[in-house]
């Protein structure tokens, strides 16, 4: 007898005994879906949280490196950081004026004040004094007003243009422009305002406030370092310009040549890898109780099959003595397992991605799910069923056929 | 010579006992015969049915079935024997409860691979030489005790095996239905197929042209099926 007449007639008897069991194998599949459900909805939720997280660094920009004097993410001793010197403005020139594959180098500096307006007061504001370049380096649009000018810069002219939220907090009613709001207790004069960004790693990016960076240099008269922001024409050219980068600053530097790199160059990479180190554990656990409940589905079928088995010993003895071969019936049993669980793989996927949805609406968190999930689902239910259905299905084909026929 | 039997033995471990079912058991069964094996219980006359249906192997001895030695075959060999060659009748019908007559028919051409247009019309055939083609689709239990052994009996002819096997196939039946039965099977005695009765009850071996009697794992008496049976 071929194997598709095996799969053929397997098939017709595991539908026929489900269908004659329907009680039993509703709670079955129950079991296994409900697996498969906690499974994708974990799944799910990882996917979007990571989905979010990845456009949360897009906006930092996938092609941007960010040159200080501290790394992101630090190892190491933070004095060896502390006690580097300063990245100064003459490092912006030359990195101005020597980069080939830099599109637009914007240098910064900040620090968290107070900004305030007609008695509303924001603490711990980030208030970054930079150039006109900085737009395009951190994405920011401008929707009301405009952008910080070089005129600004060279007038030393104390302007201000406002992230989103403060705009929101300080003009909850009225429009900012040619408002003066104080920032550490010194007036400046609002002329734009930054479209929202959004949190890149729980840090709001339109709570901000961008002043010109010679007016930033001046109300800190003291040495303090710049961060230089440099758009890359293109991401694959990342590495060729942080190649080039590192020998433009050891020479502005003066780095002696014995002496590793006292700079760092970041890029929104480094911040994925610090959330996997951060979030990989979290997900590992969380993966694992998924996949707990899909055991515990397994076990229910390979329980409900021994009990299936035992209930048509005498079945199989007669099936045996018309001649079915061992293999025959192993795959009898198997698919009815096999058909059990991937039906219960189906209903929990669609449960499962329900889940994912209902946790998107009630908590911030995003759910994404993917077609190859849902294959996933499915097809991990029914190979749960293979699993916990071969020791069932083996048992059955190695009954003794004249025990079988006498079976009561 | 359709079965051959030499020499057989059959040895059982019971817990740390050992049970000699059948101790040299010869016999050599021509194509057409209707043979009755009968004894007691206890006299291996079972064992000596599971050999020869190729559900038991033999410990020792060579049994010949058509030619061909099955007393060394591996499982799935012996499946495949039992599918082709033996047709089985047994005391409690052995239908399967959620299967309709036909279906319970088809059986064992579903085993043999054939297909469904050529199996259905099989199992129709077989299921009019038992006079039950107005009960094809009923289910078992709709079905009086009389008529479900018909069923076994048409699932056994199915396959045109070259032999049929019935172990007490009266022993649950009422004296007419049995009466019946035992009509059916004069009546395949007579279109030549080969049959092989077996029983604990004399009348009944008596009806066969041949009986042999086995007490303690051995063959006691071979001959006529009416001296063997009432002597």
């Amino acid at each position: 007898m071929s194997f598709r007449v095996d799969l053929v007639e397997g098939s017709r008897i595991a539908l026929r005994s489900l269908s004659a069991h329907r009680l039993r194998t509703v709670l079955t599949t129950v079991g296994v879906g409900i697996g498969v459900a906690t499974l994708l909805a974990i799944l799910g939720i990882i996917q979007g949280l990571n989905t979010s997280f990845e456009k949360q660094l897009e906006s930092i920009g996938p092609a941007s490196l960010y040159i200080s004097k501290r790394p992101w993410v630090q190892i190491g001793n933070w004095w060896e950081y502390r006690n580097r010197k300063n990245i100064t403005m003459e490092q912006v020139e030359a990195v101005r004026a020597q980069s080939t594959f830099a599109e637009v180098v914007a240098p910064w500096m900040s620090n968290e004040e107070d900004v305030s307006f007609n008695g509303i007061d924001l603490t711990a504001i980030d208030v970054t004094g930079t150039t006109p370049e900085y737009a395009q380096v951190a994405g920011y649009d401008v929707t009301e007003g405009r952008f910080l000018t070089g005129t600004d810069d060279d007038n030393l002219s104390s302007v201000a243009v406002i992230g989103a939220d403060v705009a929101g907090t300080l003009f909850p009613h009225s429009s900012p422009l040619g408002a003066r709001i104080r920032v550490n207790a010194r007036p400046f004069t609002v002329v734009g305002v930054l479209g929202a960004k959004g949190k890149v790693l729980d840090e709001n990016q339109d709570l901000t406030v961008l002043i010109p960076l010679k007016t930033y240099r001046a109300l800190h008269n003291g040495q303090k370092s710049h961060t230089i922001g440099v758009k890359v024409k293109s991401p694959e050219l990342l590495d060729a310009a942080e190649d080039e980068l590192v020998g433009i600053l050891r020479r502005a530097r003066a780095t002696p040549p014995s002496k590793p790199d006292d700079f760092a160059i970041n890029r929104a990479e480094q911040l994925a890898g610090m959330y996997n180190q951060l979030t990989g554990a979290l997900y590992g656990v969380a993966v694992a109780i998924g996949f707990i409940t899909l055991l515990v589905g397994g076990i229910g079928i390979m329980n409900i099959m021994l009990v299936s088995v035992r209930e048509r010993t005498r079945e199989i003895g007669v099936r045996r003595a018309l001649g079915a071969r061992k293999r025959t019936i192993v795959l009898q049993f198997i698919l009815e397992a096999v058909v059990v669980s991937a039906v219960g793989g189906l209903l929990g996927t669609i449960v499962g991605l329900l889940g994912a949805k209902v946790v998107s609406w009630v908590t911030p968190l995003a759910a994404t799910v993917k077609a190859s999930t849902v294959l996933f689902g499915v097809g991990f239910a029914a190979a749960v069923g293979l699993i916990f259905g071969i020791w069932p299905a083996a048992r059955a084909a190695n009954l003794d056929p004249v025990e079988a026929l006498r079976h009561e | 010579m359709l079965i051959q039997l030499s020499d057989i033995h059959r040895t059982y471990q019971v817990g740390t006992e050992e049970v000699h079912a059948l101790q040299g058991v010869s016999i050599g069964i021509e194509k057409g015969e209707w043979v009755a094996i009968i004894g007691q219980s206890g006299s291996g006359k079972s064992t000596l049915m599971n050999v020869i249906g190729c559900l038991d192997t033999p410990t020792s001895g060579r049994y010949l079935l058509n030619g061909k030695d099955v007393s060394s075959m591996v499982d799935d060999e012996l499946a495949d024997i039992r599918n082709r060659e033996i047709g089985f009748i047994f005391q409690n019908f052995q239908l399967l409860p959620r299967e309709t007559a036909l279906s319970n028919v088809e059986l064992p051409l579903v085993y043999r691979g054939v297909g469904a247009k050529e199996r259905r019309a099989k199992a129709i055939e077989a299921l009019k030489a038992v006079r039950l083609e107005d009960r094809m689709s009923h289910k078992p239990n709709e079905l009086s005790g009389g008529q479900r052994q018909r069923v076994a009996i048409a699932r056994a002819l199915a396959g045109e095996p070259s032999l049929l096997l019935a172990d007490e196939p009266t022993g649950n039946l009422d004296s007419a239905t049995g009466e019946e039965i035992v009509k059916l099977f004069e009546q395949l005695h007579s279109q030549g197929h080969t049959l092989v009765l077996v029983t604990h009850e004399p009348k009944l071996a008596a009806r066969c042209p041949r009986a042999v009697r086995l007490s303690d794992g051995h063959v006691v008496a071979d001959g006529p099926g009416p001296q063997v049976a009432l002597a």
